[in-house]
Order: C-alpha cells, then structure tokens, then sequence
C-alpha cells in the first residue's frame, strides 16, 4: 500500500522530504457531463512506444501514444527503482488503463477515447514540466479532449 | 503530477487524477484528485483485474461532475490481496528454474560475469515461451544478451558503444539494469505449472541469489566511483532500490 507511514525507511523519509510545488490558488476549468467527455490518459510513468525514444534524463519531455496502441507495443523505462513493476510486466491497464477506458466509452459512461495519450516521466522536476504542458494542452485541444486523467506511478 | 494539473487546468483543459501519496496532493492541490491506498507501481491496484480497475477509473473520473474545486477524494477499498503481492507461508514461492551456480559463490569479476551470462542462457527458454504465450514482453530497449554486454564491458573497463540510441552511457546502463531485471521476472514467471512470484519474493531472489543481481550491484559501486556526474547520480540513486 502506498500509504505514506507504511512505507519502509529509508524510502519513506526520501517521499516524505520530495519538494512540492505550492500554488497560490486551485484553477478550475469546467466541461460538459462525463458522458460526453472525450477523455485522455496522461501518465508519469516513463511509457513509450517500443519504438520511440526511452526517457534518458529528467528534462520534463513526454512521448505520444497513439490511441489504438496494444499492450506490446507499450514499455516503460522510468528512472526510479522504488516502485513495484511487476503489476505493469502483467498488465499494462494496471499503470495505463487505455483497455478500461475504451470499455467505458461503449457502456456510454464516458463519451469517446481520445486518439493520443502521453506519457511524461514523473522524477523530472515539475516546473521543468510546464513548457511540455504549454504544447500538450493545444494538442489535447487539437483532439477535442476536455477531459485529461493523469496517473502517477 | 498535481502540478501538471495545474497547468494543463490553467490553460482550459479539464483535469482529474489518480493520488498515491496523499501528503503530496494535500500540498500542491489540483482541481481534482483520488487519492488510493495502492502500491507505487499499481495506481490502478491490481493487474489482471478488469472489474475492480474499472471501478477505480470510473471513481476518478466522476470527479469531473463536481462542481467546485478542490477535490481531494478517498478510494477506501484495498486492492485485492492476489498471489502476485502476497503469498501465504505455506505456499511460498520459489524459482522455479534451477540456476546452475549461485551467484555468491563466485568470487572474480570473471567468474561473476561467466556465472552472469550462463543465468541468462538458461533462463532465455522461459523468457521466450512467456513471450510466445502472452504475446507481450515489457523488456523495453535492449535484449537480455545485449544488455549484459552493456553491464559486462562497464564492469571490465571496455566503454561500452550505444549504437540504438541517442543516449548516455548513464542512461543506457540504468535501462539496461531495468530490462535484465524485467527479463528475469517474465522468465520465472513462464515455466508450465509456475505462478508470478510476488513482487517481493522477487526482489528478494533477484537481489540475493542471482548473479544479476550480484553484477547490477557492482555496476552500482563502480558508477558512484566515477567522475561523470550522470554516472555517479544513476550509481548513487537509479540501479538498486532503497528497500
């Protein structure tokens, strides 16, 4: 479990004492009713295709994956040994739930999947995060979607 | 990943997320958040089950019908407690590949590397037939072999060439480091009849009785050895786990 006081030292003191960026208020954009959302996956997991480039350093870059992309195609190559890979060596839904989306779509809970996702690798500092952020929103934009759900690992 | 949602929010595109350390969402508060009790590594809680992950996505998604923000809500129910994270005393793992000779009793760097390279040849069978049965590895840039040259001709003090990528030696060692391990999980976990060890039973394994193991944490001392500032961090923070 990831509740922070469960976690074995030293990993625990290194979590706990990880810089937060603090905002001064909480923006608030609106949208329509969950069932006609279009909905993107935005993951910090380090994932990429197989054949994209692997994250390399920490510079707030992301990859592109393609909407219809499987499970094979999807890999992960985040800095970080700390956190348990054996759930995604598995099943990829467990880190990036594309198969749970698509199946909420055509139960009509939600109104479509978006044809991109993206994945950042999460140890980059945030604020390095912020001009990616800049470019992704116009893509996302571009895409229709007006509702991203971002997935740590 | 609270911050991403700042900005993504800011600029007109509507957020929700999944929380898995809840002290870090109640500091930086996004719009809209789900805190859950999960493992790092399992934001969703448990592979292989498409119900309970559902429920979890539909949780964090049905954060967009609030109305005003922010929203830190609370996934109360555990992930189920599966093979894979727990297992019980009396039916505990084991490898279920015989490894020809222990890591530890090798005691040369040649004699570590040889004991290296037959582990992967013996277990390469496994590894292949998982990928045959699954249809998927999560290996993600280099092969088993390849990626023991790249830790070997380190170790021996030949630099080794990345010819695949644009990356640094840093980089390639590390990921290297990661693939041999996913390498050795999908292997064990493929022979007929074996189930997926838990993923501390792995660890355990992996980190005290193979000889990957014993050369990924030789990789560790000779990179916090070194000059190079990208070598020393990866020696340092990015090849052996904390725990």
């Amino acid at each position: 479990m990831a509740r922070l006081k469960d976690l074995p030292e030293p990993m625990r003191s290194h979590i706990a004492e990880l810089p937060c960026p603090e905002f001064d208020n909480t923006p608030w954009a609106q949208g329509g009713k969950l069932s006609q959302r279009r909905v993107a996956l935005l993951s910090t997991a380090g994932l990429h295709t197989r054949d994209d480039r692997p994250f390399a350093g920490m510079e707030g870059d992301y990859r592109v994956i393609a909407g219809n992309s499987r499970a094979n195609e999807l890999v992960m190559t985040h800095v970080s040994t700390n956190f348990d890979r054996t759930g995604f060596q598995q099943d990829w839904n467990v880190v990036f739930p594309l198969d749970r989306l698509h199946e909420l779509a055509e139960q009509g809970v939600i109104g479509s999947v978006a044809d991109y996702h993206y994945s950042f690798m999460g140890a980059a500092d945030p604020a390095q995060m912020k001009p990616s952020a800049g470019t992704l929103a116009g893509l996302l934009k571009g895409d229709n979607v007006d509702a991203a759900f971002l997935i740590p690992v | 990943m609270g911050a991403l949602a700042h900005y993504l929010e800011e600029l007109g595109i509507p957020t929700t997320q999944i929380s898995l350390i809840r002290e870090h969402t109640e500091k930086i508060l996004p719009p809209r958040a789900l805190w859950v009790p999960f493992a790092l590594g399992r934001p969703l809680g448990v592979p292989n089950d498409q119900g309970f992950q559902k429920r979890v996505v539909h949780s964090a998604l049905e954060l967009f019908e609030r109305q005003t923000g922010p929203v830190l809500e609370s996934y109360e129910q555990e992930a189920p407690v599966s093979a894979d994270t727990e297992s019980q005393d009396s039916d505990a793992w084991s490898c279920p590949v015989n490894l020809s000779q222990p890591a530890k009793e090798q005691t040369s760097l040649e004699e570590k590397i040889s004991a290296f390279r037959r582990e992967i040849t013996e277990l390469m069978p496994w590894y292949d037939l998982g990928r045959k049965s699954t249809g998927r590895t999560a290996v993600a840039a280099f092969d088993p072999d390849r990626a023991a040259e790249i830790l070997c001709a380190f170790l021996e003090d030949r630099t080794p060439e990345i010819r695949e990528y644009d990356i640094s030696l840093a980089a390639a060692i590390r990921i290297s480091a990661q693939d041999l391990r996913t390498f050795y999980y999908e292997a064990v976990s493929s022979q007929p009849g074996a189930k997926a060890p838990a993923s501390k039973e792995f660890a355990d394994w992996f980190w005290t009785r193979t000889a990957a193991g014993d050369i990924i944490k030789q990789v560790k001392e000779k990179c916090s050895g070194e000059s190079d500032r990208d070598l020393k961090l990866t020696g340092k923070m990015f090849l052996v786990p904390m725990v």
